[in-house]
């Protein structure tokens, strides 16, 4: 356990690392904005009074200019020919000036109405060097906002080296996208091998989480070289979110698969209804939404893993792990760095209960190899085992030495049965014609041995049908050791056939009497030969009858189909 | 040896057969009575009820081990033959006390050798007895031959000492049980059966009377016939 965690903690000091890699110093100290609705070409000056002008303005009449004004500190000038940049994000098409002078220009505010939609949510722009000097500055910006009059504001404002501004994003999204492509290939990898094993529904939830969480990064950290409008960023938002809303209900759904507990249904549409009501409540913000969704993901999920941890099934504890330490992620480094990492943690969980689940499958085909190969042996063995193999050729000598032409009835006799022997040996189902003249031609040899009168009656037996070699012989050794001759010296089998819609049953009787009245048969091995073999080729749609009669002995063995 | 009573227990028809014509063939007029039971029950019974000098048996009876059959038959005043297909059980039928093992499949001249061995008192060369079986009230108890000092011949049946000083009774007789003893024990007296490895000392009295010192200290009379012999190998 302690070992195999330890990847998982690589992982974590690692991330550690990462993150706490130092944080340039900020360059700059931001004001609250203020604005005001109206035109004036003279509120993008640097000296003006703006005390007047409102912190916060809920609404702006559709597509009307308005302005707003931010008060910056600049803490340091820029070194030599590096010179400074801002990144923006606000709704709304604007120019933007910096202490008075027009430094960008996103979109045709004002005309937002008569023109098609021009300008990128997320944009960068240079600063003048001779004007990014140390001490007070104004960023004005002169707005319309037609498409979310009540989206008003600035949501993000950075300054630093413009460069710096530009390459940061850059290896930020190159990471992202690496991480969504490990996440593609897992997602196709997995995909063929549920295509290859349709009944692997693990394979498949797994591959499509690997999926949705692809293309939920890819949606994510596109931003920066996709220009997205402000008024087609709702889609965006309603694409994350159903990315997460499938993430987060796939990844307990596929736990309860690996972990069943009582009234896993219920609790499941529960759940997912309890996901969908976070999914349509709360408008499109990333924020609550999303850490309401990922937080009832890891609490449901806890108590399933933690409830099959619970019941020591296999895994279980492992993946309770992974959970722990996504959630210490959460705690840690805060929602947004922690949600990938956090859920690169869970598939990974996961992926590791897949392949538990593979290497079940690989030691149980191991295992039917195994056991095939058995039955075949234990079949090899009835005409090599002392028993049969000494006493007939005891009795066989007797015979020859009595009466040689008998000698040679006796010998070709078991030369059949050996020959009928080497042509069954490998198969798992044979005629039941080939199954009854095995049965005859063991029932001479032992008249030759025992000097019984054995009598064989067959009724109503369908040839087409095939049955697993040697368990009507394996039936008949047995009733010709447990059985004493009838006072005429004769012991009878009755091989009848039936079937109907349900099964198909062979019955075999024996006429006789018991060798051993009144004492408790156990379970030989010739009985856990028939239950091996009708396993092998029926699985569990057979049973077996075997119990005395009043005439003697009777088994059924029945097979559903 | 005259007047013997065999019973064969097998349930191959044909085999019984041949063990009947054979050991009729070998014994002849020696023969007082042959048997044959093909069933465990119908044997046990049998051999409560008639004093026999040989059975001859085998392991597998319609189906049943035949051991817990053995240890029950090695008890008895009779030597006991196995005639088996299971040759790998060989071992552990003379290590209960069986005369001899004869496997299957066999012909007259195994038989004879096997009989012969029973008759002619002739000494088992291959000897592993490891256990006695002693009859009990409803049971059998096995003692290990390790832990027996010596045997005293108590007509038909015998007396066998115990190193924790018990003494328990043995249906064989003297004469049998040194057949089956041979290797470890010797006839130091008409009357008793001595395990060689505790003898401690031999003393020579007056009167020319020898007597073993046993480890334990006990004494037992050595007859004056076996003294020579014994004396060569002793020393």
């Amino acid at each position: 356990m302690k070992l195999k965690s330890s990847p998982f903690l690589l992982l974590i000091s690692i991330l550690t690392l990462i993150t706490s890699c130092e944080q340039k110093p900020a360059v700059f100290k931001e004001y609250q904005t203020v604005f005001k609705v109206g035109d004036n070409p003279t509120w993008s000056k640097k000296v003006f009074n703006d005390s007047n002008w409102e912190r916060r303005i809920d609404i702006i009449p559709k597509g009307e200019i308005f302005w707003s004004r931010t008060k910056i500190d600049m803490l340091k000038a820029p070194e030599e020919f590096r010179p400074y940049g801002l990144r923006i994000d606000a709704y709304g098409e604007y120019e933007i000036f910096w202490d008075g002078v027009l430094i960008g220009k996103n979109g045709n505010p004002g005309q937002e109405a008569e023109l098609p939609p021009k300008g990128e949510l997320w944009i960068t722009y240079g600063i003048p060097v001779h004007l990014a000097t140390e001490g007070k500055h104004v960023l004005a910006l002169r707005l319309s906002n037609y498409y979310f009059p009540d989206h008003v504001g600035m949501h993000e404002l950075e300054i630093t080296n413009y460069e710096d501004l530009l390459t940061d994003l850059l290896i930020e999204t190159s990471y992202m996208h690496v991480f969504a492509g490990a996440f593609l290939i897992i997602s196709i990898y997995f995909l063929f091998l549920f295509l290859n094993n349709r009944k692997e529904y693990p394979t498949l939830i797994f591959s499509v989480c690997c999926f949705l969480i692809f293309g939920l990064v890819i949606t994510v950290f596109s931003k920066d070289y996709i220009p997205i409008h402000y008024s087609v960023h709702v889609i965006r938002l309603q694409i994350i979110n159903s990315f997460l809303l499938g993430i987060t209900f796939l990844i307990p759904y596929y736990y309860s698969m690996q972990f069943p507990y009582p009234k896993r249904k219920l609790s499941l549409m529960l759940y997912a209804g309890l996901l969908i009501f976070f999914w349509l409540i709360g408008g499109h913000e990333f924020g609550f939404k999303t850490v309401s969704m990922v937080l009832s993901m890891l609490f449901f999920s806890f108590g399933i893993v933690g409830y099959g941890a619970y019941k020591n099934i296999r895994g279980a504890r492992l993946v309770l792990v992974t959970l722990l330490l996504s959630v210490v992620m959460f705690l840690t480094f805060g929602f947004v760095i922690s949600l990938y990492t956090g859920l690169g943690l869970v598939l990974l969980g996961m992926l590791y209960l897949l392949t538990l689940n593979i290497k079940a499958q690989r030691l149980a085909y191991e295992n039917t190899l195994v056991q095939s190969a058995r039955l075949r042996l234990e079949l090899l063995k009835k005409n090599i085992q002392p028993h049969f193999l000494m006493n007939t050729l005891t009795s066989l000598i007797d015979w020859v030495e009595e009466s040689p032409k008998k000698g040679v009835l006796f010998i070709e006799a078991l030369a059949k049965e050996f020959d009928l022997f080497n042509k069954i040996e490998d198969k798992t189902l044979i005629p039941i014609s080939q199954e009854i003249a095995l049965c005859r031609n063991h029932l001479q040899i032992m008249e030759y041995r025992k000097e019984i009168d054995y009598v064989w009656q067959e009724e109503g037996i369908d040839l087409e049908q095939k049955i697993p070699p040697g368990i009507l012989h394996t039936l008949l050794e047995n009733g010709i050791t447990h059985s004493l001759p009838l006072e005429d010296n004769s012991v009878r089998f009755t091989l009848s056939y039936e079937s109907n819609n349900e099964c198909k049953s062979y019955t075999l009787l024996t006429f006789a009497r018991s060798a051993k009245q009144g004492k408790s048969v156990k379970e030989g091995t010739g009985l856990k030969y028939i239950k091996a073999r009708l396993t092998e080729s029926y699985h569990s749609e057979w049973d077996l009858i075997s119990e005395p009669t009043n005439h003697g002995w009777k088994s059924v063995i029945r097979i559903f189909a | 040896m005259n007047d013997m009573n065999i019973l064969i227990v097998e349930d191959e028809a044909r085999i019984a057969g041949r063990l009947e014509r054979m050991t009729q063939n070998i014994l002849g007029d020696r023969l007082q009575s042959l048997t044959h039971i093909g069933t465990l029950d119908e044997a046990m019974e049998y051999l409560k009820k008639n004093p026999l000098d040989i059975v001859m048996l085998d392991l597998n009876l319609n189906g049943e081990d035949g051991f817990d059959l053995l240890k029950s038959v090695v008890s008895g005043s009779f030597h006991t033959i196995i005639v088996s297909a299971y040759q790998e059980k060989a071992i552990a039928a003379f290590e209960y006390g069986v005369l001899d093992f004869v496997p299957k499949p066999f012909n007259q001249e195994r038989l004879e050798q096997a009989l012969n061995r029973a008759i002619g008192k002739e000494r088992s060369d291959i000897n592993t007895v490891r256990f006695l079986a002693v009859k009990k009230r409803n049971r059998i108890q096995i003692i290990p031959i390790e832990h027996v000092l010596y045997i005293k011949g108590a007509g038909s049946y015998t007396e066998l000492y115990l190193n924790d000083g018990s003494k328990e009774l043995h249906d064989k007789s003297l004469e049998k049980l040194e057949q089956l003893l041979s290797s470890t024990f010797e006839r130091i007296h008409k009357s008793f059966l001595v395990k060689m490895s505790e003898v401690r000392d031999i003393i020579v009295k007056s009167g020319s009377k020898y007597e073993a010192e046993l480890k334990n200290g006990e004494l037992i009379p050595i007859g004056r016939t076996k003294y020579k012999g014994l004396k060569a190998k002793w020393i």
